[in-house]
């Protein structure tokens, strides 16, 4: 094994992983080569880039709303279910009842059903036609409904194992030495699960940030208010009347950094906490 | 403050119908320091956390120093709890550690830390306030839980199986200094092992629980000497039959025959250092082993073959 495990790896991951993304920044900057009909003589290729071309890509109008509109929706949703994520997967964890192995798989149905399955769903549910009587179609809150559902089996999992690993006997010391068991929670486990409710939050908010499938019916595509980055990004990549794709791909870039900087976050904060417990 | 316990029993719902604690009625004196003895299994652990509150018993009444507590949360019993693995807060530094039940407490800033830096002297952690609890040894782990659980001036303390997870040496240390510890803060102590030898070193009282029930209350010495029930007599040292009784090998007497008392031939001689086992097949079919100091053995100078006679001291 060794290096050429290694090697192996290296090369499944460009593959899979670097090239595209390398592909849509190339675009997005305009990169492009000029070989100076040298052929293969490397030294003689320049770099060219335009980013005339990025700037205008995100100054077509609606660009800017929209990527504004995923990431507050996308944090707010990534918030509601951090905290439910807890909540549940503490009563997974500490309580036992009937019935919970089958809410328990539960949790995974939105990992297992295709997302346009939940955009049916939803369009159905809360639709023109609702049998709630409930219509969210080209609603923010039908998107939020909709990115609740998508993202919350992430928050669930990524806190549950570090729940289950728990030392219980930590917070029975808390309770001896006179902690309700509010303080004992804020005191003692939260600090603990800090790690993993970050990583939980930049899980779902990443997620949610490029979720297209389960938002793409009840958004109403056309509706300024809730055209979100991804259908922005559907739309303009669909239009070939001008040069839509270029405008995508600045996009594109700009949701990769927002999602590089939420992940370095939720990264720093579990390391800072983690040195800590386990240096 | 004494403790007494009254008809105490936890089933923990079990389907046989076995009971973790099946009945305990025990009286532990004001200042002692009682040893809670009896293999895994025998529902210790159990009524050490009944005691603390950590646990609700089915029936029975828990008492400190007359009052009744069976229905207080734990968080008002003002009782200090060192867990088998210490439960350290590891997102805490050690001198936060041990300060955490005063800040719970709200006592004011100058007096905690006055008790924390007393607490720190006490265990012998000075040097290591500011470390967090993995960067410690098991031994410095269990001194920082024992100040932690005594910052809080508890009533009572509470030791679950103290010594079980540190290797054979800093145990040895850590024994006698728990047994110097309680004579500097005589706090009504209970300490729950599995290890007959830490419970006669340390305590000043051992109960011996076996099955969720009783088996015997006394001095080390007194149930040493005189043990109630073969459990106790077999669970607090080595014992071996002869002639249909049981006895401790060191109260055996061995002879070259002739000699009075059962008669045998050794079968094996095994020389542990200050001790010789020598194992004898007697007569009447059974066998028995006896013990020896290396200074008997020598002057008896027995070897596998021989005609012996084992008679009682």
């Amino acid at each position: 094994m060794g290096t050429s495990g290694a090697t192996l790896l290296a090369g499944y991951l460009a593959a899979v992983v670097c090239i595209p993304i390398a592909a849509i920044f190339g675009h997005g900057f305009g990169l492009s080569f000029d070989t100076h009909g040298a052929g293969l003589e490397l030294w003689r290729w320049s770099l060219h880039s335009d980013f005339a071309g990025f700037t205008s890509g995100l100054s077509v109008p609606g660009a800017w709303s929209a990527i504004r509109l995923s990431i507050v929706v996308s944090g707010i949703v990534a918030a509601i279910n951090s905290v439910m994520g807890v909540a549940i997967a503490w009563v997974l964890t500490h309580d036992h009842f009937r019935g919970k192995a089958l809410i328990s798989s539960m949790i995974d149905l939105p990992f297992a059903l295709p997302t346009i399955v939940a955009g049916v769903t939803f369009i159905y549910l809360y639709g023109a036609d609702s049998p709630v009587k409930l219509d969210l179609t080209g609603k923010v809150l039908g998107l939020g409904v909709a990115l609740t559902f998508v993202t919350l089996p992430f928050c669930v999992r990524a806190v549950q194992p570090v729940l289950e690993a728990m030392d219980l006997d930590a917070q029975d010391a808390a309770r001896t030495l006179g902690a309700s068991k509010l303080r004992t929670f804020w005191s003692i486990v939260v600090p603990s699960i800090l790690p993993a409710v970050a990583s939980a939050y930049a899980l779902a908010f990443a997620r949610a940030l490029g979720e297209y499938g389960s938002i793409s019916l009840i958004a109403l595509v056309g509706t300024a208010s809730t055209t979100t980055a991804s259908i922005f990004l559907f739309t303009q990549s669909t239009n070939f009347a001008f040069d839509g794709f270029t405008s995508a791909a600045a996009v594109a870039i700009v949701l990769l950094g927002v999602c590089f900087v939420v992940f370095s976050v939720a990264g720093t904060v579990g390391w800072w906490i983690n040195k800590r417990l386990r240096p | 403050m004494s403790i007494s316990l009254d008809d105490v029993a936890k089933s923990y719902g079990r389907s046989d119908g076995k009971f973790a604690l099946n009945g305990v009625t025990a009286e532990i004196p004001s200042g002692s320091l009682t040893a809670i003895l009896g293999p895994s299994g025998s529902g210790k652990s159990t009524l050490l956390k009944v005691i603390a509150g950590l646990e609700q018993p089915d029936r029975g009444r828990v008492c400190i120093e007359g009052d009744d507590v069976t229905d207080l949360d734990a968080r008002f019993r003002g009782i200090g709890f060192c867990f088998q693995q210490y439960a350290p807060f590891r997102h805490l530094t050690v001198e936060k550690n041990i300060a955490y039940g005063l800040k719970v407490r709200r006592r004011p800033r100058a007096e905690i830390s006055k008790k924390v830096a007393e607490m720190l002297e006490l265990v012998q952690l000075g040097d290591f306030a500011k470390r967090y609890p993995a960067q410690l040894s098991g031994g410095q782990r269990q001194r920082m839980a024992l100040a932690r659980a005594l910052a809080i001036e508890p009533r009572v303390l509470l030791l679950d199986e103290p010594f079980g997870a540190l290797d054979a040496q800093v145990r040895a240390e850590l024994r006698t200094w728990v047994k110097n510890l309680h004579d500097q803060v005589p706090i009504t102590t209970i300490m729950v092992t599995h290890d007959q030898s830490e419970a006669m070193e340390v305590a000043s009282q051992l109960v011996v629980l076996r099955d969720g029930r009783i088996e015997q209350t006394g001095a080390p010495g007194e149930l040493y000497d005189h043990p109630a029930t073969p459990f106790v007599h077999e669970f607090l040292g080595p014992t071996t039959t002869v002639g249909g009784e049981v006895v401790r090998p060191h109260d055996l007497v061995l002879r070259r025959q002739p000699g009075p008392g059962h008669q045998g031939k050794v079968t094996g001689v095994v020389a542990l250092g200050f001790e010789v086992r020598v194992e004898v097949a007697l007569d009447d079919g059974s066998s028995c082993w006896v013990q020896l100091t290396a200074h008997e053995f020598a002057e008896l100078t027995v070897t596998v073959g021989d005609a012996v006679a084992v008679s009682p001291r």
